[in-house]
């Protein structure tokens, strides 16, 4: 029992820390939140039906053979998130960050109802990958199949993230222009590329969680970015705005904590748990309001 | 021809003036000092010939091109770099990737390397804490990493912005001494933001003086210190 319950905390705040990820990333190089990150996510997910308003999805993209699939989902979401960088948040790079910030609203309300004229507003059901749900036994505990594929790949993109953020020369401009910008545009880096690898990276990371959902719950919903991206946004600020291991270890801790209320809270407060959930959100942020997780930052010494 | 060359340049912030009609040429190889009160846009200069601060109007040449309204990441591809005010280092970084950081802009990869060994060799106190956050070095350390770090670009002219703010005499000596001789070593030309005369005498070199966003005077930086008593007091310039 316990068991399943670690595997369900690590399975949900996994894919969590993935959609904070994203928003963390684009926070850190250009302080902009966002907020269109959760139909980024929506997108991504309609991308593998074909439009229509019709209640049975016709796959498209998801007839592809899997790692096809995957490749094509995570090459829809960077590409979308470049051209919303090319065309939304390029010609307001010098504005202030409310602006940034409303721009992304905008883009993001825009972005639903394209989805809404496309596929119509009811949720679709999407099968596919419907041998996911069979149960493996570890020890006593019995999990879905899907929630150990989860985790795996949570760890791989984590790692791989790091990797290529610690490794590559694309990684250190980003973590240079994160701390400093100026500095790093004064040493030659190139303010454009930055920029639009950190948005092509989230966009897959938004693609990554995409698919988790639509092998999780079956259903394609114009909605489903909406709270997603709310709990992502959460865990970025309780992670500390800007730092990614901030966010991960945010979106896991609201992940567990979301788990263990589901398993612990009374039958009557059950309906409530999201209440209890962002009370200790509250809780945290009295006590740590610049987040677990400061940014990195230059001190200067004296 | 002049290594650089500013004609006529302004620097507004809104309606206040930072520098107005402000020209003068640096020989290639030359060491320049810029001195000058507080506000008298000595900063701002250093600013609008890397790109980071928007002229309002006038030229900066460096070997004929002309870099104004460039910006400052294609400034640095034509070869200037910039050891800014505060050093402005990447704490959250390692030293060496701070190093890194400037050589995106190259492609002599085997050059970088030895580039690499030029900065080791003259601050072996970055070599020793290559792998350590750049944050954790003291202010001495931290100026001689900016110096190292703005190298690693492999400029033909290198500004740098009061190198020995916040630093005791006895580090802000090292600095000097390093910088010197790197110049010597790599042909640079150097511009030099520093509040004491005297220190500019001591260290050698062509100065001027800037007050109010002009040059009031401009010369060999000895010749100020011997001549300076008076615009010392005038300017309550901390010696």
């Amino acid at each position: 029992m316990s068991l399943q319950l670690l595997f369900d905390a690590l399975s949900l705040g996994g894919i969590y820390a993935i959609a904070a990820l994203g928003i963390a990333l684009i926070f850190g190089v250009m302080k902009l939140v966002n907020f269109a990150h959760g139909q980024f996510i929506a997108c991504a997910v309609f991308a593998l039906i074909l439009p229509s308003t019709d209640a049975v999805a016709a796959l498209g993209l998801g007839l592809l053979p899997t790692p096809l699939l995957i490749l094509a989902i995570l090459g829809f979401g960077a590409g979308l998130a470049m051209a919303a960088e090319a065309l939304v948040f390029r010609p307001l790079r010098n504005a202030s960050p409310v602006a940034l910030m409303v721009g992304s609203f905008a883009l993001g309300v825009a972005l639903q109802n394209l989805l809404l004229v496309l596929y119509g507003g009811r949720p679709k059901a999407i099968s596919l990958w419907a041998g996911l749900g069979a149960p493996v036994q570890i020890g006593p505990a019995e999990v879905p199949l899907l929630q150990l594929i989860v985790i795996a790949a949570v760890i791989a993109i984590l790692l791989a993230l790091g990797l290529m953020l610690k490794r590559s020369r694309l990684g250190l401009e980003m973590r240079a222009a994160a701390e400093d910008f100026g500095m790093a545009q004064l040493l030659g880096v190139r303010a454009n590329h930055v920029i639009s690898g950190a948005f092509a990276l989230s966009g897959a990371l938004a693609a990554v969680v995409a698919l988790v959902m639509v092998a999780q719950t079956g259903v394609a919903d114009v909605r489903m970015g909406g709270q997603i991206m709310l709990i992502a946004f959460i865990a970025t600020v309780v992670g500390g705005m800007g730092s990614l291991p901030g966010a991960v270890a945010a979106g896991l801790a609201i992940g567990a904590a979301s788990a263990l209320l589901q398993a612990g809270l009374p039958d009557a407060a059950r309906p409530f748990r999201d209440a209890f959930l962002y009370a200790l959100v509250i809780f945290v942020l009295l006590f740590r309001p610049q987040g677990l997780f400061a940014a990195a930052g230059a001190k200067p010494r004296v | 021809m002049a290594k650089l060359g500013i004609h006529d340049l302004a620097v507004r912030y809104g309606k206040l003036t930072a520098i107005s009609d402000l020209s003068f040429t640096v020989a290639e190889g030359e060491r320049l000092f810029i001195s000058g009160p507080n506000g008298a846009g000595k900063s701002s200069l250093l600013g609008a010939i890397s790109g980071a601060v928007r002229a309002a109007h006038g030229r900066i040449e460096m070997d004929g091109d002309i870099l104004s309204g460039l910006g400052p990441e294609r400034i640095a591809r034509r070869g200037l770099s910039m050891v800014p005010e505060g050093r402005r280092i990447f704490g959250g970084l390692t030293v060496r990737e701070n190093l890194m950081v400037g050589t995106g802009i190259r492609r002599d990869r085997a050059a970088v390397a030895d580039d690499l060994e030029t900065a080791f060799t003259a601050f072996p106190i970055l070599r020793d804490r290559a792998n350590a956050p750049a944050g954790a070095l003291s202010g001495g350390q931290q100026q001689m990493l900016a110096i190292a770090r703005a190298l690693m670009t492999n400029p033909k002219v290198m500004l740098v912005d009061e190198p020995s703010l916040g630093l005791a005499p006895k580090v802000v000596d090292e600095v000097y001494d390093r910088l010197c001789s790197l110049q010597a070593l790599r042909g640079l030309t150097l511009v030099i933001v520093e509040q004491s005369s005297t220190r500019a005498a001591r260290v050698g070199g062509r100065m001027i003086l800037m007050r109010g966003g002009r040059i009031v005077a401009d010369g060999d930086a000895a010749g100020f210190a011997a001549a300076d008593l008076l615009s010392e007091a005038y300017f309550g310039d901390p010696a």
